[in-house]
């Protein structure tokens, strides 16, 4: 067994766990900070996997960016932090047995379907030939992307005036 | 414990947070505790408790003969303890018509506006903390020290003199005192500019003082607002000026204004107003007379039946003494007006609808001492 | 180098042992040095903060522990927060409040692996360098919020939201900032990027993106003018107000180790990083970066803090214009010249 391997399980049951903990702790800021610890599992399996660019982008915009803002509303809507979330409903059993349905189904996938695929392609320093591609042969969903997220931003910002318009 | 309640997250508003700030915090000064009402950083409402140096300071005046209460004003407002006794003073004397020698006079206005420049200093420093820099606090402290020293020279005494007594003064200034004082203000005025380089003319500082905390004249004179917040908004009104007490009608000075009565204005009429004591005292050392320090006052102070009310423009604005006498020893009725006190009282309206931030520096631009406002 | 890290692998080798033991045995003397490194340079920071406060406040500062001039004040400050009782308050939640300072104080610590004190002298040269500190660095916010929260304190949630805030909104500019020296190099390697500054220091071309990156790290390291999380004159202490003894010990060490990263990365990235005559190179990048440290520290001492809302405007609508418009230019300019 190799570094790279005890390290892989260690990051991936620290992923799970803190996964878990998301699901299922009952505070719902216990739930926000178990998030960014899965978050932050997920990019070191990117690291694992070579892709240093892929990482270093979740870490910057999902703990960076997404949590913060969630821990953010969170804490200004106070009554929710003080509380307690009901985690569990009575469709409990039901929903497991899908889950697992679907986990097996996704386990077989993996270990039969992708060893058809080949091996990997040669890890490469990504981060150039990454912003090649995207302002060459993916320029229009780019721009497209681009685009969308201007307007929800300005859908945002009006949204957040009319709000304080009314007061 | 099982929660089986479903809360709807998009359903909750913005609530307002209540704040304790105080009575332990940094920048209320002393043992000052305000409700403040938040919404989000913005400050809805605030709400002055005091009391918590509370000392009957009143209760316990009305039980001590006449000379006694001084050691008492002394601890009103600590940081001008020369002023309280001025005006105490003042106020026994005008109740027995005493008269007070000529020397006593000009020795009671030289440490009076030394003391005035001391407060203003502690102000300055004080205030600056409120803003973030630590720097002015030091440089303020630096010269305080020279001040007190030369008191310590004057009275033995480093904040609480008791060094007024009815009808003049019990010691006749050392030596020294004349040199030593001279050789202070021309040290302390170049000192003025260096406040400027690291306050006035900072960018920064500006952009926090400025158009904050507005106090507009007719609010002003409602709330019976006096000193320098109610000439930063703009009234030209001093007692020095106005109702000239003890000598200060011989002496030239201004008496700066604000325009809009925001912080920014209170800070430069009190930045101003240090240069303007300063020529007062130079005035008064030179033209201090030789002669007699303490006049002729009986044994035992029986004031006749009667009462009083004088005034004195104290660092923080008009310090008022009441003193109903019954023709026995002790004061009949004895009550202070204080203007830190008076002052604080306009705070709930001009700090509301401000961030925090600018909460502390409209708290600050009041300058209270708490042991005035409790009294 | 190579060559000794060679003659490690194979004498465990040679005895049987799995190639794991000296790699984790590697890494754990690497995390150790590190670790050494920015206790010793944390604890000068402090002695030099106070004395750098002290003399632009006309006084002496520290003057007693150690005999020359308090040199020990720190050690001996450390030693008492250790020894200080743990202090959680009745309201806090437990584990969240144990686990923040340990979240601030990792990320502090992940950020030392990319920082290039000589040619050889980096713990890992990373293909995405700067990109890897930008990421680490929020993690800090996360912490912060965390200690604010679990605090169970009206003034550290007030604080830890003004930190987040803050965060959010300067690390826009900062990255921007940063990007006219990655376009001119063409690489996110810090090592290639000292390399690339071997005949002019980036500082020159790109004196824009210098001004607004060592704005937008002062606002990244809370530190004055810009200390609005933690302004005592308003929030008392912001979110470590509940903290003591030795979590607040961590929480200062972090704010210190995050002011030599940062100022690590602006000697890196315009400072030419480890070049200079003469001296050696480890010597020349620690003299650059503490002379950026002292300008953070001049700064401090000198001005007042700004508003919340002030802040946002400079970041938003002077900061972030400015830095894209550095970039913009420097595009042009890398275009036209080929």
């Amino acid at each position: 067994m190799t570094v790279i391997q005890v390290v892989f399980f260690l990051v991936a049951a620290f992923t799970t766990a803190a996964a878990f903990l998301v699901v299922l702790a009952k505070n719902i800021v216990h739930c926000a900070i178990a998030l960014v610890f899965t978050f932050f599992g997920v990019a070191a399996l990117y690291v694992l996997l070579d892709a240093e660019f892929l990482a270093a982008v979740q870490v910057l915009l999902y703990v960076g960016g997404i949590t913060i803002l969630l821990l953010f509303a969170i804490m200004l809507t106070s009554r929710i932090s003080a509380r307690g979330v009901r985690v569990m409903n009575e469709q409990v059993g039901m929903s497991a047995v899908v889950v697992f349905a679907i986990f097996a189904l996704l386990a077989i996938a993996s270990l039969k379907g992708f060893a058809l695929v080949g091996s990997p392609p040669p890890a490469s320093y990504a981060t150039a030939s990454l912003g090649r591609l995207l302002l060459t042969t993916y320029v229009l969903p780019f721009e497209a992307v681009s685009i969308l997220l201007l307007a929800a931003m300005v859908g945002a910002i009006i949204l957040a005036r009319r709000e304080r318009e009314k007061d | 414990m099982e929660q089986t309640e479903i809360i709807e997250p998009f359903q909750e508003t913005m609530e307002e947070m209540y704040v304790n700030m105080g009575p332990q915090h940094p920048s209320t000064h002393g043992v000052l505790r305000l409700m403040l009402k938040l919404d989000g950083e913005v400050v809805t409402e605030i709400t002055p408790y005091i009391g918590y140096l509370h000392r009957c300071h009143e209760k316990i005046g009305e039980n001590r003969i006449y000379t006694q209460v001084i050691p008492y004003t002394d601890r009103l407002d600590y940081l001008a303890s020369m002023y309280n006794n001025f005006g105490y003073v003042l106020t026994v004397e005008r109740l027995m018509g005493l008269q007070v020698p000529e020397r006593a006079e000009y020795m009671r206005v030289i440490l009076a506006e030394m003391q005035r420049i001391a407060s203003h200093l502690i102000w300055m420093g004080t205030f600056g903390l409120d803003l973030g820099n630590f720097t002015i606090f030091m440089y303020c402290f630096r010269e305080r020290e020279k001040i007190l020293d030369l008191f310590e020279s004057v009275s033995g005494q480093r904040l609480n003199y008791s060094f007024y007594r009815i009808g003049g003064m019990p010691l006749d200034l050392p030596d020294s005192f004349l040199t030593d004082c001279k050789a202070f203000l021309e040290w302390f005025k170049p000192r003025l500019p260096e406040y400027d380089a690291v306050m006035t003319d900072n960018i920064i500082f500006q952009k926090r003082v400025q158009g904050i905390g507005k106090l507009d004249q007719k609010a002003a004179i409602d709330y019976a607002i006096s000193g320098p917040m109610l000439r930063g908004s703009g009234i030209k009104w001093d007692l020095r000026r106005n109702d000239p007490y003890s000598i200060y009608d011989r002496f030239e000075f201004e008496v700066p204004v604000g325009s809009t009565g925001d912080v920014w204005d209170r800070y430069m009429v009190r930045r101003l107003e240090m240069a303007e004591s300063v020529k007062i005292v130079e005035q008064a050392l030179r033209d201090l007379p030789p002669g007699e320090i303490m006049g002729k006052v009986p044994k035992k102070l029986k004031p006749p039946a009667g009462d009083i009310y004088s005034r004195v423009e104290s660092p923080r604005g008009e310090l008022g003494f009441y003193v109903a006498s019954d023709g026995s020893e002790k004061p009949y009725r004895y009550k202070v007006r204080s203007p830190a006190f008076v002052n604080l009282s306009v705070l709930p309206v001009i700090g509301a609808g401000h961030l925090v931030a600018d909460m502390v520096a409209i708290l600050g631009s009041i300058d209270i001492v708490l042991g005035e406002v409790d009294r | 180098m190579e060559k000794t890290l060679e003659r490690f692998y194979a004498a465990f080798a040679a005895l049987g042992i799995p190639w794991i033991v000296p790699q984790l045995i590697l890494m754990l003397v690497v995390a150790s040095l590190v670790i050494l490194f920015i206790s010793v340079s944390v604890m000068f920071m402090i002695w030099w903060e106070r004395k750098i406060s002290a003399h632009i406040q006309v006084r002496y500062g520290p003057m007693r522990v150690g005999g020359w001039h308090g040199w020990a004040q720190s050690l001996a400050d450390g030693i008492k927060l250790l020894i200080k009782e743990d202090v959680i308050p009745a309201g806090a939640d437990k584990l969240v409040f144990a686990l923040a300072p340990m979240v601030v104080f990792a990320a502090a610590l992940a950020a030392y692996v990319i920082i290039p004190f000589g040619p050889n002298l980096i713990v890992r040269d990373l293909n995405i360098g700067v990109l890897f500190y930008i990421s680490i660095s929020s993690l800090t916010v996360v912490g912060i919020i965390m200690a604010g929260w679990s605090s169970n304190n009206k003034y550290s949630v007030l604080g830890a939201l003004r930190s987040a805030a803050q965060a959010v909104s300067y690390e826009v500019p900062l990255v921007v900032s940063i990007l006219g020296v990655i376009m001119t190099v063409g690489s996110l390697s810090m090592i290639q990027i000292v390399e690339a500054q071997q005949r002019i220091w980036f500082v020159i071309p790109q004196f824009a993106g210098f001004l607004i990156y060592l704005t937008a790290a002062l606002a990244e390291c809370n530190r004055l003018p810009f200390d609005i999380p933690e302004a005592e004159s308003e929030l008392v202490a912001g979110f470590h107000v509940e903290y003591s003894g030795m979590r607040f010990a961590i929480f200062f060490l972090a704010e210190y180790a995050n002011m030599f990263t940062v100022a690590a990365i602006a000697t890196t990235l315009f400072l030419g990083g480890w070049h200079g005559p003469l001296l050696p190179p480890w010597l020349w990048f620690l003299i650059k970066t503490y002379f950026i440290i002292f300008v953070m520290m001049w700064l401090r001492w000198t001005l007042a803090r700004l508003r919340v809302d002030q802040l946002m405007n400079l970041g938003w609508k002077v900061l972030l214009p400015l830095a894209f418009l550095n970039m913009g230019i420097t595009g042009v300019v890398l275009v036209l010249r080929g």
